[in-house]
């Protein structure tokens, strides 16, 4: 408990934990706020009509995108400490490694999850002001709300252990967060190209399975049967996290502080 | 009873042996200086000590256990290393704030220790913004935190001016005084000769020497008898 407290403490103390929660606020906000703008400027009709309930939905939906600044936030908890060299007083403090890890993992969900829920609320409320700017709009159907309240606060608390995880693994802190961006948003994509059957079971599979929920959209191609359901995606994630922290644990937790 | 103990420490850097075969042990209640030139080894076997570094052979001991076996290592330890382990972001209460936390100290613990080490004033200041000076003084301030019986403080006088050396003297005297067992590391020797109680000279990561100050010295300077001792250690 007391180093549940004490990484608390970091947490709250340090300026970056808050541009990073504006960083995500914005992301959140910005997209709801130009999904509807780029819906009803499309003359194709590719992207379908916000008369359309499940556009309307698909648009509220996009209140999780910020779930990248969650693990961003865990590699930051976790390499942040060989970066500043707080390592030596943190370990001298807990010698037995595995518990700091334990409560970094810990508060990393909780902050986690409250990030996602700060910025997917924020970014609701301003998706439904922008969409009282357009005329015919369809109301959202009613899970919808719910629904972005248990994907925000599960993504946010299980992306956050994932970065926890990769932080332990990878203690450079610009290669942990620069090999985590590549890896989700260029080698991913390659490989999913190459093996689809595989994709829902690799992060980014998993994270979009998680996401879905029940947001179906027939009308810009997503399909979430193609997915996991959200809970074995979140479950799957947790394995990701679990091998990446064991790994650490009998690896780089185990190097040498200097 | 030794509080401290180094039995037949060894610690390789690929192929580097940093630590040889380093044999010593440090008396309770009394002030040991951990003496050698630079590269000497002084704070790898301060590391092994304190479970930052894994020895390659043998072990280090403090207070009869490896440091890892501890209960609550703050309250019984107190250290400085020469990385100081401080964030700079972080104002210097507050990186005291987070020892506390992790070591369930009581907050009213940290004003108290800013007080002991003269940095109040500059609490609330962030600590990258500290001089050298004041950067050690708020690392002792950390190690004292828990109010500790032993210190380990690898060359807390590193940095510091005359009057700051001169005032950790003092300090450290009367630590020693409460009855703290105290283990300095030094590469400045004038310093320690006026310092310390006992020593233990290191060179190439082998023990040189270790005794009471008077018996190492004789009648010459404590330079004298590390010059005689390190002489012919040629690199
Ligand atoms: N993390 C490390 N990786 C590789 N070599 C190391 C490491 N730490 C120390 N060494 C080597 O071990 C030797 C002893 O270094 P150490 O820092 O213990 O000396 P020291 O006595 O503390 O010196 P100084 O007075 O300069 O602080 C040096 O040759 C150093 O290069
Ligand atoms: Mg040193």
């Amino acid at each position: 408990m007391n180093l549940v407290k004490a990484e608390l403490r970091k947490l709250v103390y340090s300026r970056s934990t808050y541009g990073l929660l504006l960083a995500s606020i914005f992301v959140a906000v910005l997209s709801t706020v130009v999904t509807p703008i780029v819906i009803e400027q499309d003359e194709t009709g590719v992207f379908g009509s916000l008369e359309d309930r499940a556009m309307v939905d698909g648009v509220y939906a996009n209140a999780i995108s910020s779930y990248i600044f969650a693990i961003i936030l865990g590699i930051l908890i976790m390499s942040g400490e060989f970066r500043h060299g707080t390592a030596v007083a943190t370990f001298l403090a807990s010698p037995k490694r595995a518990r700091v890890l334990i409560a970094k993992l810990v508060v990393t969900a909780l902050a986690g999850a409250l990030f996602q829920i700060i910025s997917a609320g924020l970014s609701v409320l301003t998706g439904y002001y922008t969409l009282t700017f357009f005329e015919n709009v369809a109301s959202p159907s009613e899970s919808v709300f719910i629904n972005l309240a248990v994907a925000s606060v599960l993504s946010g608390a299980v992306l956050g252990l994932v970065g926890v995880a990769i932080g332990s693994l990878i203690r450079n802190q610009l290669i942990a967060i620069v090999s985590t961006l590549v890896w989700l948003f260029v080698l991913e994509p390659i490989v999913l190209l190459l093996f689809v059957d595989a994709g829902k079971w690799l992060p980014t599979g998993a994270i979009t399975g998680m996401l879905a929920l029940e947001f179906e959209s027939e009308a810009i191609g997503v399909s979430t049967a193609d997915y996991l359901s959200p809970g074995i995606s979140a479950l799957v994630l947790l394995g990701y996290g679990a091998v990446f922290t064991a790994v650490a644990l009998v690896t780089s937790m185990r190097r040498d502080i200097d | 009873m030794a509080a401290i103990e180094f039995l037949d420490l060894g610690k390789k850097y690929g192929k580097v042996r940093s630590v040889r075969k380093l044999t010593a042990s440090i008396t309770e209640g009394k002030i040991t200086g951990l003496l050698g030139p630079n590269g000497a080894g002084k704070s790898t076997s301060l590391r092994c000590l304190l479970g930052l570094a894994k020895p390659t052979s043998g072990e280090a001991k403090i207070l009869g256990v490896h440091y890892k076996e501890l209960k609550n290592p703050l309250t019984q330890i107190g250290a400085v290393l020469d990385s100081r382990g401080f964030h700079g972001g972080l104002t210097g209460k507050q990186n005291l704030k987070v020892m506390a936390a992790a070591a369930k100290i009581p907050d009213a613990r940290v004003d108290e220790v800013l007080k002991l080490v003269d940095l109040e004033a500059a609490a609330n200041k962030k600590a990258k913004g500290y001089s050298l000076g004041m950067k050690q003084r708020l690392s002792l301030a950390g190690a004292l935190l828990g109010n500790p019986k032993v210190l380990i403080l690898d060359e807390p006088a590193n940095g510091l001016d005359p009057i700051g050396i001169a005032w950790l003297r003092g300090f450290l005297r009367t630590l020693a005084n409460e009855g703290k067992t105290i283990l300095v590391s030094s590469h400045q020797l004038a310093e320690m000769q006026s310092t310390v109680d006992d020593v233990i000279i290191i060179n190439h990561g082998m023990l040189m020497a270790q005794g009471s100050m008077k018996e190492i010295i004789g009648e010459g300077t404590l330079e004298d008898a590390f010059l005689k001792l390190t002489a012919g250690g040629a690199r």
